[in-house]
């Protein structure tokens, strides 16, 4: 550091001239700050779970040594069917938010005014205004035996019986899921849009092209790595959010997450690791993939 | 809309679009519903009563826990959303991409109880590692820098809001012409000048958003905050004792409400604001752009 410093015997140097090297030097490390904090803070505790993982569990704690017994514990239970499972439905969650939200992301770019554009996506931000535990726990009343939906279809005649495959099931973590995560796809959807030029929907109406392959033809290559990302997003956190099984899910409804806090209750903190590991080799492979067949960068290059 | 559509298609559209909105707020209209019923939650009879909102501030549980929560809101915002304002500007500036932009929106991707539980487990062997560290120098100095507590809790929503943060401001950036700072500097002003006086003014909007939406997502976030909070309770973690235990009281009904009316006045006044300030920005321009006629 002190090489560094400007050399203050000559004369002619102005005054204050000694600080402002040194503020110049520090201010690009004030633009990385964040990237140190997320560094530090995220990256590092995140690729940390691995190797906590194979630490000795201890009565209360663990302690430094290798041992695959959480792997062990994980892959060779019921917790490796109940994950399993828990991928197959948040699968099917994804392509019921796909199929629900992506066409409104196609409609607010093709046929609503840009300047209006984000503020009618901004409506679907108004869900997030209540705290997700009380969204999630209010689809009880709704999706009970006696609730709403099945009140109002009992009342209309259509069905006799209550449905009783809504809540408590497999069912009900998607609908939860849904419930949850389809603004996320919107958003993605949207901002996956951008590269799609407004011109590509005239251009196919002039050549004849009907809906369909204009969405498979044209608007799915142009938007892939927006809708992947949002398809990743509502996939991991399908898996990982312990909430929605624990709320709305029956027995064998168990993910990823609810595994994990699971672990963290009963003390066992490298399971918990174990399957936070797992989790994010499953993330990152997801990302890594996506990356390579669509450049995953592409999402934010409208923004730069 | 183009000249191809069809009129009453582009009304079923936007139908279909605000029947969406409309399930998806379900829930947070039947909070709201709730909190104004004498008798509570799941009773047959409805009677409307404003009493459940001045009993908030009667039920001490429910208001230590918003004192806690509020702290915990105002420190992340003041902190996560100047961390993603720098960032955004790193993020523009940078030649690789790549690793900033991984960085930042990683989180996201990170499900709420891995991200809590990665990092439970990384503070309580920091904490460890500080204590050894204090015993080999023989001071009690580093003792409980990481023990589970606010600060704890603070970085890891921290980690949490800082992606809505980074995007929001990227997108109000994306407008930003650069060419304006050039011109700043070379009309003499530093680097701090030219952000504030020219560039702050048109990303304000922006920054304002994010606040916000910072606060509303600490105020409503559980997960992560029950994982690494420590000793005090928040908001949402009573709630979810009061839910898994007794039932929630009406009172905390009402505090969702509450919540969720400030959320929404909060997000409504700043697409008022943003509107009404683009609507006399553009009757500028066209004024200044219309032909000067005899």
């Amino acid at each position: 550091m002190e090489t560094s410093t400007p050399n203050v015997t000559d004369g002619a140097s102005p005054v204050g001239s000694t600080k402002s090297p040194l503020r110049e030097r520090l201010a690009p490390w004030a633009f990385r700050a964040p990237l140190i904090f997320m560094t530090v803070f995220f990256a590092i505790p995140m690729a940390m779970t691995f190797v906590f993982s194979v630490f000795e569990r201890t009565m209360f704690w663990m302690e430094p040594g290798f041992t695959l017994y959480a792997y062990e514990n994980f892959f060779f239970s019921a917790r490796l069917t109940n994950f399993l499972n828990s991928m197959k439905y948040s699968l099917i969650s994804v392509a019921i938010c796909f199929v629900l939200g992506f066409p409104i992301a196609v409609f607010v770019r093709k046929s609503i005014p840009q300047v209006a554009q984000h503020r009618v996506v901004l409506l679907f931000i108004l869900p997030f205004m209540v705290s997700e535990i009380i969204r999630v726990f209010a689809l009880r009343p709704v999706l009970q035996r006696n609730g709403l939906i099945n009140n109002t279809l009992t009342n209309l005649g259509i069905i006799d019986e209550p449905i009783t495959a809504l809540l408590y099931t497999h069912t009900g973590v998607v609908i939860g899921e849904v419930m949850s995560f389809l603004p996320f796809i919107v958003f993605s959807g949207f901002l996956a849009m951008e590269a799609v030029p407004k011109f590509i929907f005239e251009v196919c109406d002039d050549l004849g092209v009907g809906p369909w392959r204009r969405f498979k033809d044209v608007i799915l290559p142009l938007a892939a790595p927006g809708i992947f990302a949002g398809s990743v997003f509502i996939f991991v956190n399908g898996l990982g959010v312990a909430l929605l099984p624990n709320i709305l899910g029956g027995a064998g409804a168990v993910n990823a997450g609810l595994i994990a806090t699971q672990a963290i209750a009963a003390l066992d903190f490298p399971l918990a690791m174990a399957v936070s590991a797992i989790m994010m080799t499953t993330l990152m492979t997801l990302l890594w993939v996506g990356h390579k067949l669509f450049d995953l960068t592409k999402i934010l290059s409208p923004l730069s | 809309m183009n000249d191809y559509d069809n009129p009453w298609l582009h009304k079923l559209k936007w139908t279909y679009l605000l029947l969406i909105v409309l399930t998806l707020m379900t829930p947070v209209l039947y909070v709201m519903y709730v909190s104004f019923n004498a008798n509570g939650f799941g009773a047959n009879e409805y009677r409307f009563t404003l009493e459940w909102y001045g009993l908030i501030f009667s039920d001490e549980l429910l208001i230590g826990a918003l004192r806690w929560t509020l702290a915990l809101a105002v420190v992340v915002t003041v902190i996560a959303v100047p961390m993603a304002l720098l960032a955004a500007k790193y993020y523009k500036a940078a030649d690789n991409k790549l690793f900033p932009v991984f960085l930042l929106l990683a989180p996201l991707f990170v499900p709420p109880d891995i991200l809590g539980s990665a990092l439970l487990v990384s503070f309580k062997n920091l904490n460890g590692v500080f204590i050894w560290i204090g015993d080999i120098l023989g001071t009690g100095l580093f003792d409980g820098w990481f023990q589970l507590s606010f600060l704890t809790a603070a970085i890891g929503l921290i980690i949490y809001t800082i992606p809505y943060s980074f995007v929001v401001i990227l997108i109000t950036m994306g407008r930003y012409r650069k060419e304006q700072t050039e011109a700043a500097r070379a009309c003499g002003a530093n680097g701090w000048r030219a952000f504030w006086d020219i560039e702050f003014p048109q990303i304000r909007a922006g920054v304002f958003s994010a606040s916000a939406f910072t606060v509303i997502l600490v105020f409503n976030e559980y997960t992560r905050t029950s994982l690494l909070k420590g000793g005090f309770d928040t908001f949402t973690t009573v709630l979810i004792s009061q839910m898994l235990n007794t039932g929630m009281s009406p009172q905390s009904y009402a505090m969702s409400a509450l919540v969720s009316f400030v959320a929404i006045a909060a997000i409504g006044s700043i697409i008022i604001f943003t509107l009404v300030r683009a609507e006399a920005l553009s009757r500028v321009a066209r004024a200044k752009s219309e032909p000067v006629m005899s």
